[in-house]
């Protein structure tokens, strides 16, 4: 019995030590684990992010007009199926299309499935090939089709299979996010740290200017700068720039945040206590300060990346962004906007799915860290 | 009311000010084009036909002015832009004033009717969900604040026209009839436009909902666990007399103070949106100039229009809150 108190009191005095002497990090993942929607959507980001990186491993075909399906233009999505008319078997199929052009069809192209006749899907078939993360070569694809091709969601009207196409927009959207975010934040920290230590008329002349820069509708801004590009440009330079024109617009609002942080934690009591013990400014920065705020910046971060996506998205779409061979989801919406699309050919559609569940798993994940990083946060409830 | 009129006054310098930067941005921008004015008429001129040499291109860039130096340049800009005044379109070789006119101002209509729908669901639904503790109603409210985020307006158009050519087999798209596109401005006009315009409204409407929905709630959620507000509960106000007179005063001053960037927001949507429904409006216009045509001209006065009229909305609201808000008048005041 007594054990058994002592155990417990052992037990609790252990946790609580653990508490006490978690590092920030420990606490934050602790508190982000009680948030049931933000663990959700931090799973859903990484198997989009994994999906994206393993892109060019998990979709059967190249993206780009090399892996075109000829046969299968416009075509409807393919989902493999186990049982039809004739039975079930174990290895999953696809009924074989045929493509008729005749008086019958009035001479267009119509395709027609063809039930009696059984595609069997193959597993880490040889396809084309490609480079994983860049640097390692390779050919061998998760799944693939025996004979002809499977397009899971369907193909464009040019044959590009749109599955493919869909997980290669997943990397470009994280790539372009990626760097925008990095260099908006170097730009940040440079301008908003400036501000943030000197203070006083220097503070006051970069806020204006900030709050200047801020009230200028981004998008058409966006779009201002992005036409200067001279359309001859290749794919990876055009990709680099827009890049490079996320960053430099989205800079203001971070940089207001590194601001008001710094600002904040500059004359925290902590600091004022370090400084009374006889620690150098080397020494508070690196010690207190700069952990003080990696978290609430890495916060910030994330929750800016959605937008720099959408904003790729958005500039892409009316064909200001990133161009074909790239895939992107505002290249791939680009053609949807036609009646024809719209009338017979709906699955253009299926990445606009994948690009919300992208955005809402970062903005859920956001906002959920930022209630994780909030210390306060716990004694509100 | 002397020092009332200088706050009024310190802002609008302000304002001014925050212009001033940004037309610097946007000249230098338009600067930073490859290419200028002279030579892209005169390419223009080419094509039709007629032969053009080096001293013809020079000779049109004297007559535009465009052999001065940048800072002069911009001078004369900003002081023309002020006045309303922004030069000839490059390509198109009219008076952008009179081109963009009545579609600026067609484009800010559209835009601050869909800030108002936003605000007149937003202001109620909000404090609403914040007063109420019904878990269904907040997770719902929650997940249409981020679909609001997540889903750009111009995504949302493209699915509605989607779904309206399924199932109606017609195309929402325009601003006007066949009928009324050139008439004189008049009652019948201003109907078909409300007929048209309610889709734009909307869906220009949507994210700043979402926005504002979560700023309200947030907001009221904030003041309603005050000490005040108990107090006054304590004293027998109850139920909407409460909540209205007392945490929803506190929480309109934020609301309008934002109200200026909800309104950068819209027009953040506002070209893309215009060009999906096919909209003939400021939006489209600057799409036109930009992807299209590359006028930098053009371009430069839409976009310092809509940031002028941002401003504009910002000193508004200042001004208003000054009068609006004790608490502010009372610092001004001091």
């Amino acid at each position: 019995m007594t054990d058994q108190t002592t155990d417990l009191t052992l037990q609790d005095q252990k946790s609580k030590e653990a508490y006490f002497t978690a590092s920030q990090r420990q606490l934050i993942w602790a508190r982000f684990k009680k948030q049931r929607a933000a663990m959700i959507a931090a799973m859903v980001l990484v198997v989009l992010i994994v999906s994206g990186i393993f892109a060019p491993f998990l979709s059967p075909y190249d993206p780009t007009i090399a892996g075109r399906d000829k046969d299968y233009t416009n075509g409807a999505p393919q989902i493999p199926q186990f049982c039809d008319k004739n039975g079930c078997t174990i290895r999953p199929f696809i009924h074989a299309v045929e493509r008729e052009r005749s008086m019958a069809t009035n001479f267009r192209w119509v395709t027609k499935i063809n039930e009696d006749k059984r595609i069997h899907l193959t597993f880490l078939p040889k396809g084309d090939s490609y480079k994983l993360f860049g640097f390692i070569p390779g050919s061998r694809h998760l799944f693939g089709a025996e004979e002809g091709k499977i397009h899971l969601f369907g193909t464009d009207e040019d044959g590009q299979d749109i599955f493919s196409r869909t997980l290669h927009a997943i990397w470009t959207s994280l790539k372009v996010g990626s760097i925008g975010v990095f260099i908006a934040f170097v730009l940040a920290l440079i301008i908003g740290g400036v501000a943030g230590y000197y203070g006083g008329w220097i503070d006051g002349v970069i806020q204006m200017v900030t709050d200047a820069v801020r009230t200028v509708p981004a998008i058409p801004l966006f779009m201002a700068v992005a036409a200067f590009m001279p359309p001859e440009m290749t794919a990876e330079a055009r990709f680099f720039y827009i890049s490079l024109i996320l960053g430099l617009i989205g800079w203001p609002t971070l940089a207001r945040r590194v601001r008001t942080h710094l600002l904040t934690e500059r004359n925290q009591e902590y600091v004022l206590a370090a400084q009374l013990c006889g620690a150098s400014s080397s020494h508070v920065i690196r010690r207190h300060l700069l952990p003080s705020f990696t978290s609430y910046i890495i916060v910030d971060l994330v929750i800016s990346f959605p937008y720099m996506v959408l904003s790729e998205t958005a500039l892409s779409f009316i064909g200001l962004g990133l161009k074909d061979p790239v895939s992107s989801l505002g290249v791939m919406l680009q053609k949807a906007t036609s009646a024809d699309v719209m009338l017979n050919y709906q699955w253009y559609f299926i990445p606009v799915i994948f690009f919300i569940a992208l955005v809402m798993a970062f903005v859920f994940v956001g906002d959920g860290l930022r209630d994780a990083a909030d210390p306060y946060s716990d004694t509100n409830k | 009311m002397l020092s009332f009129a200088r706050f009024v006054l310190v802002r609008a310098v302000m304002a001014m000010i925050t212009l001033v930067i940004v037309s610097l941005v946007v000249f230098s921008l338009m600067e930073l084009v490859p290419g200028d004015c002279a030579e892209r008429y005169l390419a223009f001129k080419n094509t039709q036909g007629s032969g053009i040499s080096v001293a013809d291109i020079e000779a049109e860039r004297q007559r535009l002015g465009l052999d001065k130096p940048f800072l002069q340049r911009w001078g004369t800009w900003i002081v023309n832009a002020f006045q309303g005044e922004f030069g000839d379109s490059c390509i198109l070789r009219v008076n952008i004033a009179q081109l963009l006119g009545s579609k600026f101002w067609l484009s800010l209509g559209v835009c601050l009717a869909s800030l108002a729908l936003a605000y007149l669901i937003a202001i109620p639904v909000g404090i609403i969900s914040a007063a109420s503790n019904n878990a269904f109603l907040n997770n719902s409210l929650r997940l249409v604040s981020y679909l609001g985020l997540a889903m750009p307006n111009f995504l949302l158009a493209l699915l509605i026209m989607l779904v309206s050519t399924i199932w109606f087999g017609e195309t929402l798209t325009g601003l006007f009839s066949k009928e009324f596109r050139d008439a004189p401005w008049g009652w019948p006009k201003f109907v078909d436009l409300i007929k048209h315009a309610w889709l734009p409204i909307f869906i220009l409407g949507w994210s700043a909902t979402a926005f504002a929905l979560q700023t309200v709630r947030a907001l009221m959620s904030d003041e309603i666990g005050k000490l005040y507000v108990t107090a006054a509960a304590a004293r027998g106000v109850h139920g909407r007399r409460l909540l209205w007179r007392y945490p929803a005063k506190h929480a309109l001053g934020p609301i309008i103070n934002s109200l200026g960037f909800d309104l950068n927001r819209i027009f953040n949507e506002l070209p893309i949106v215009a060009l999906i429904l096919t909209l003939t409006e400021a939006g489209a216009l600057l799409i036109e100039a930009l992807a299209r045509s590359n006028d930098q001209q053009l371009a430069g006065a839409i976009i310092f229009l809509l940031t002028a009229s941002i401003v504009t909305l910002n000193f508004v609201t200042d001004v208003a809150l000054a009068i609006i808000d004790p608490r502010v008048r009372k610092s001004i005041m001091r």
